[in-house]
C-alpha cells in the first residue's frame, strides 16, 4: 500500500519519468516560492479530485467520464484561486495565470483516468499524495538550479525582517541568464531528466 | 434513448453540485477579494502621489490605453500640480494595469504596475520600483523610451527576457504622458 504514495517520489516522478504536466514545470520554476505554491496548489487538486472520482467511479458513466473530471478538477482550482487571492494576495499575484492553468495540467487528469478511477479511495489518496509532492520536489530541483544558477538568488517567502530573498554570492553580481530564460528551463529539466533516469536504471540493475 | 438521458442527467447533477460549492466559496471569498484590491489600489494611488494630496477619480471611455486619471493638488497651495492616469498596457500575459503620476509638462515621477499576468522572474520584476527608474523624467523633454535601443548597455540587459513587458510598460506610459500633456493644468 505504501508503495502507492512512493513511487510517485522517484521510480514514477511525474515530472522527470512520466515527463507529466512539463508546462507548468517549465514556467513556474523561475524562483523556489513559486515552485512550492504552485506545488502546494497542484497536491491540494490532486488530493480533491482523485477523492471525488475514486469514490464517484461506479456512478460517473464511461462515456462522459472526461467531462465530468475535468468538472471536478476545475472546482477544486476555482476554490484554489479564490482562496489564494482572498487570503494569500501576494502568493496569488506572483503565482498568476498559473493557478488557473492547475485545471489542464495534464498531470491530474492522468491520474484521475489511469489510477484513480480504477482503484480503491485510500490507494487514490496514497497515489495523489505521492505524485503531488513528486511534482513539487521536481518543481522545487529545477526552480533551485535555474535560480541560483541564472538570478544567482533563492527566493523564499518573507517572514518579519527576512525579505524572502537569499543572495548567492559571486552568482548574484555574474549570474548566467540564459538559465533563468526558456532555454536554461529546458537544459536544467534534460540534465535532471537524464540524471533521473541514469538513477532508476542502476537501481533495477542492482535488483536483477 | 434512456441511456443517453440517464448519462446526460448524471452530468448535469454533476455540474450543479459543482455550482452550488462554487457559488459559497465565492460568496465567501469575493467581499475579502474586493476589499483587498480597494486597500491595494488605495495603497498604490498614494505611494505614485508621493507629498500631493489625490483628487476625485475621472474615467475615461474614449480612450484604449487611458482608464482613468485623479488630479494632484499641491498641499499647501490647493492648485492642480500633477496627475495620476491609470493606464492598461499590454505585455506578454495580457493587459498590464499600470498607475502613472505625471508633472502637468507629461514629465513622469512616479511609476507603479499594478494588475498582470507577466511571467514571474522575466516580466514580473517590472513590478519593482527600480525597474522603473528607467521612465522616470521621461514625457517631457525626453521621449519616453519604447524600444531597447532607448536604453543604456545596462538597462537593456536587465529587460533581457521580457522585452514584450518593457515595451507594452513603454508605450501605455507614452500615451499617459500625450494625454496629460493635452490635459494641461485644467480642472
Amino acid at each position: 500500500m505504501i508503495e502507492e504514495f512512493t513511487k510517485g517520489l522517484i521510480r514514477e516522478n511525474p515530472i522527470f519519468i512520466i515527463v507529466l504536466g512539463l508546462c507548468p514545470a517549465l514556467a513556474v520554476s523561475t524562483q523556489v516560492v513559486n515552485a512550492l505554491g504552485m506545488g502546494a496548489g497542484v497536491i491540494f487538486v490532486l488530493l480533491g479530485s482523485n477523492f471525488f472520482v475514486s469514490v464517484l467511479k461506479d456512478f460517473i458513466p464511461q462515456k462522459v467520464r472526461i467531462p465530468a473530471y475535468i468538472v471536478i478538477i476545475a472546482s477544486f482550482v476555482t476554490i484554489v484561486d479564490l482562496s489564494l487571492q482572498a487570503f494569500a494576495p501576494s502568493l496569488s499575484k506572483s503565482l498568476g495565470v498559473f493557478v488557473q492553468l492547475i485545471v489542464v495540467n495534464c498531470i491530474i487528469l492522468g491520474r484521475a483516468e489511469a489510477f484513480a478511477s480504477k482503484k480503491t479511495l485510500s490507494e487514490s489518496l496514497l497515489d495523489a499524495l505521492g505524485m503531488g509532492i513528486g511534482f513539487t520536489f521536481g518543481l522545487l530541483l529545477i526552480s533551485f538550479f535555474r535560480e541560483v544558477l541564472g538570478s544567482g538568488t533563492i527566493t523564499l517567502f518573507a517572514l518579519g525582517n527576512f525579505n524572502g530573498v537569499i543572495r548567492v554570492p559571486f552568482l548574484y553580481s555574474a549570474p548566467a541568464r540564459v538559465i533563468a530564460l526558456s532555454t536554461g528551463a529546458l537544459l536544467v529539466v534534460g540534465y535532471l531528466k537524464a540524471f533521473f533516469d541514469w538513477m532508476v536504471a542502476k537501481k533495477q540493475e542492482s535488483s536483477l | 434513448m434512456k441511456q443517453t438521458l440517464i448519462i446526460g442527467a448524471k452530468l448535469a447533477l454533476i455540474c450543479a453540485v459543482a455550482a452550488v460549492v462554487l457559488g459559497f466559496v465565492n460568496a465567501v471569498t469575493e467581499p475579502r477579494i474586493q476589499l483587498i484590491k480597494e486597500r491595494e489600489l488605495k495603497q498604490a494611488l498614494q505611494a505614485v502621489a508621493g507629498e500631493y494630496t489625490v483628487g476625485e477619480q475621472h474615467i475615461v471611455n474614449n480612450n484604449p490605453t487611458v482608464q482613468a486619471y485623479y488630479p494632484l493638488r499641491g498641499q499647501t497651495t490647493g492648485d492642480v500640480e500633477g496627475w495620476i492616469v491609470s493606464l492598461i498596457g499590454i505585455g506578454y500575459g495580457g493587459e498590464m494595469k499600470i498607475l502613472a503620476g505625471y508633472e502637468l509638462s507629461g514629465e513622469i515621477f512616479s511609476v507603479i504596475l499594478m494588475d498582470n499576468q507577466e511571467t514571474p522572474g522575466l516580466g514580473k520584476k517590472a513590478e519593482k520600483p527600480e525597474y522603473m527608474k528607467k521612465f522616470i523624467g521621461t514625457g517631457g523633454a525626453d521621449p519616453v523610451p519604447t524600444s531597447k535601443d532607448q536604453l543604456s548597455q545596462e538597462q537593456a540587459d536587465a529587460v533581457t527576457g521580457a522585452t514584450i513587458t518593457f515595451v507594452g510598460i513603454g508605450k501605455a506610459l507614452s500615451e499617459g504622458s500625450t494625454f496629460v500633456s493635452e490635459l494641461g493644468g485644467e480642472q
